[in-house]
C-alpha cells in the first residue's frame, strides 16, 4: 500500500482494504471475492458493514458523476460488499458450490459507473 | 399497476401442452448432439430466420454503430446509423481484400476506414475513397460498396437476416407474437450490461434451462429458489404458456419481491429503506407502472408472479419481471458448445444506494448463470454418451418440448414460408 491516503480522512481505518476491495471494476471485485479466503472475506465485510452507511452518506453528498478521488474509492468499497454479500449472505463459502474459477463469464459490457 | 391487488391464487394442475397443440410422447435428444443435424440447423434455422440483434437506443445519432458476431459461422456483421437516420447492417467486411473494417463492439464513424489500408465507406456503405486508386486497374467504386445485410427493426428492437432477399419480412415472421407485444414500453434501454460465456453445451440445452422454471428449486436452491417456488407450489409449476407460430410464452410463478432476511447486514442496508425492486431486475417498481400494466406483462394478472418468458424463434429470449425486462440470447458454436448472452438493461443510478442496488443484482445474475454453466455442461455430458435416445419432458417443460417441434419442422421445411404455415 502507498502511503498517501486514497480514502476521506473520517474513513481512514478502511484503507487496507483499498487495494484488495476497492478495485473500480464489477469484474475486480467480483475476482476479490473468488480468490479470496472465507476469513478474509469476512473481516472486510465486518469492518465495511460497520461504516456502510456512512460512507453512502458521505458519497451522497456529491453527485456520483462527479466524485472526488477518495469518495469514488471509498465508493468502490461500498460496491465490495455486494461480492462479499455472495459468500457471507448466499453461499456460506467464497464461491457457488460446485461451479468453477476461473470461468468462461466475462461483463463484456460493465454497469456505467465503477462498472 | 399493484400486483397484489388482484391477486389471483395459484390453481395447481396446469394443461399447457395440450392446450399449445402438442403430444405428449418423448422428445428425441439427437438434434442435441448430432454434427448432422448442426449443420442442417445452422443453414435452415439460423440462415433463414431473422435474428435479433439490439436495440435501436443503442445507436441513437448518425455514425453511432456496434459491431456482432452472428453464430454459428462467426458472420461479423455492422449495425450503424446513417446520415438520413436509417439503421442499417452491412457484413463487416472490406471491398479491397476482405479485412473487417471495424472492430467494435461499439463506436461512432461516420466514415468507415478499414484500417488495413484505409478505404473508406459512409455510413450507408458507400466507397467514398481508395488511396493511390490510380494503381489499381478501373475499380467501379459504384460497386464496392460494404455489403448490406439484410434488416428490420420491430418495436426498438434491431434484426438482421442472413438471407440476401429475406423469403418472408419480419413482421410475417413475427406473427401474432407481434401483436402480443406491441407497446411494450421498454425504459433505459440505451445502456445494455452484457454479460458472456462460452458454455460446453449444444445452444438448446441452455435456452432450455431458461424457459423452464422446475429445475429452479433444485439447481438455485440458495440463489433464486424462493423467488420462484413455495410451499403452494413447491415444484415451480407455470402460471401461462402459450405459443405464436414458431414463437412462445411462458408465464413463471413466484414471489414478485425479495424476501429480506435481517441477520444480511448488505441485503439490508441495500433495500430496507423501502423500494426494494426485485431480486432478478434491478428498476425500481415506481418506474414500472406503466410496463407492468401492458397485457402481455404478468399476463394472467397473478399475484404470485417472478417472469415470463417470451421466446423468440430461434434463439433469444426477451424476459419481463417486476423491476423490467433482459434479454438471453444462445448461440450455437458447435454441435456440443454455444455462446450465452445476458443483457439486462438499468438505468443511470441516481445515488449510491441504488447503485449499491445494482451492483448486488450484477453479483447475483452472475452466481446464477455460474450454477447454470454448471449444471448444462452436466446435462450435455450425459446427452453425450448415448445411453438415452429421448427425453421425457412434463407440463412446465412445454416450452422446450415446442422448441423442438419447430426445430424439426424449418430443418424439414423448404422455404420459410413452409416453416411459418
Amino acid at each position: 500500500m502507498s502511503g498517501a491516503a486514497r480514502l476521506p480522512q473520517a474513513f481512514a481505518e478502511l484503507e487496507p482494504f483499498v487495494d484488495s476491495w476497492g478495485s473500480h471494476t464489477t469484474a475486480g471485485r467480483l475476482a476479490a471475492r473468488c480468490e479470496r479466503s472465507m476469513d478474509e472475506i469476512r473481516v472486510f465485510y465486518e469492518a465495511m458493514c460497520a461504516r456502510a452507511e456512512e460512507a453512502i452518506g458521505y458519497v451522497d453528498r456529491f453527485g456520483l458523476d462527479d466524485l472526488p478521488d477518495d469518495a469514488r474509492n471509498l465508493m468502490a468499497l461500498v460496491l465490495g460488499l455486494a461480492q462479499a454479500h455472495v459468500a457471507i449472505e448466499i453461499h456460506g463459502q467464497p464461491r457457488a458450490p460446485g461451479t468453477p474459477w476461473p470461468n468462461s463469464i466475462r461483463i463484456a459490457r460493465g454497469l456505467p459507473f465503477l462498472g | 399497476m399493484n400486483i397484489t391487488a388482484s391477486a389471483r391464487a395459484f390453481e395447481g394442475k396446469t394443461a399447457f401442452t395440450e392446450a399449445c397443440g402438442l403430444g405428449t410422447g418423448p422428445v428425441p435428444l439427437e438434434p442435441y448432439r448430432s454434427p448432422e443435424f448442426f449443420e442442417r440447423e445452422r443453414a435452415q434455422v439460423f440462415e433463414r430466420a431473422w435474428l435479433l440483434v439490439g436495440r435501436e437506443e443503442e445507436i441513437p445519432a448518425y455514425g453511432d454503430y456496434f459491431a456482432t458476431e452472428l453464430l454459428p459461422g462467426g458472420v461479423s456483421a455492422i449495425l450503424n446509423r446513417g446520415k438520413d437516420g436509417r439503421i442499417r447492417a452491412f457484413y463487416n467486411t472490406c471491398s479491397h481484400r476482405g479485412s473487417q473494417v471495424l472492430d467494435g463492439p461499439t463506436g461512432n464513424a461516420r466514415r468507415i476506414v478499414c484500417p488495413y489500408h484505409n478505404w473508406t465507406y459512409a455510413t450507408d456503405g458507400d466507397l467514398i475513397s481508395i488511396p493511390d486508386e490510380a494503381s489499381f486497374f478501373a475499380v467501379d467504386k459504384k460497386r464496392c460498396g460494404l455489403t448490406q445485410m439484410a434488416t428490420e427493426t420491430w418495436e426498438g428492437w434491431i434484426f438482421v437476416n442472413l438471407q440476401r432477399q429475406p423469403e418472408v419480412d419480419l413482421r410475417t415472421f413475427l406473427g401474432d407474437f407481434a401483436d402480443r407485444l406491441a407497446g411494450v414500453p421498454y425504459v433505459a434501454a440505451d445502456k445494455p450490461i452484457v454479460l458472456k460465456a462460452d458454455l460446453d453445451a449444444n445452444w438448446k440445452v441452455v435456452q432450455d434451462a431458461f424457459i423452464e422454471s422446475y429445475h429452479i428449486p433444485a439447481i438455485h436452491k440458495k440463489t433464486i429458489a424462493q423467488t420462484f417456488s413455495s410451499s403452494e407450489n413447491r415444484f415451480a409449476r407455470l402460471l401461462d404458456a402459450r405459443t405464436f407460430g414458431p414463437h412462445r410464452t411462458v408465464s413463471m410463478y413466484g414471489n414478485p419481491t425479495m424476501p429480506l432476511d435481517e441477520r444480511n447486514k448488505v441485503e439490508m442496508l441495500a433495500y430496507a429503506s423501502g423500494d426494494t425492486g426485485s431480486l432478478i431486475a434491478a428498476g425500481t417498481s415506481s418506474q414500472m407502472a406503466e410496463f407492468l400494466d401492458h397485457p402481455a406483462v404478468n399476463p394472467t394478472r397473478a399475484g404470485c408472479w417472478s417472469m415470463d418468458v417470451n421466446n423468440l424463434f430461434p434463439n433469444t429470449q426477451i424476459d419481463f419481471g417486476p423491476g423490467g425486462f433482459w434479454v438471453h440470447q444462445f448461440w450455437p458454436l458447435t454441435p456440443t458448445t454455444s455462446r450465452y448472452e445476458v443483457r439486462f438493461y438499468v438505468p443511470d443510478a441516481l445515488n449510491a444506494r441504488q447503485r449499491l442496488q445494482q451492483e448486488l443484482y450484477v453479483a447475483r445474475v452472475i452466481e446464477v448463470v455460474l450454477e447454470d454453466l454448471a449444471n448444462v455442461a452436466r446435462t450435455q455430458r450425459g446427452i453425450n454418451s448415448s445411453g438415452k435416445d429421448e427425453m421425457q419432458l412434463q407440463d412446465s417443460e412445454v416450452g422446450i418440448r415446442h422448441s423442438v417441434e419447430q426445430l424439426l419442422k424449418w430443418v424439414e421445411a423448404e422455404t420459410v414460408t413452409e416453416a411459418l404455415a
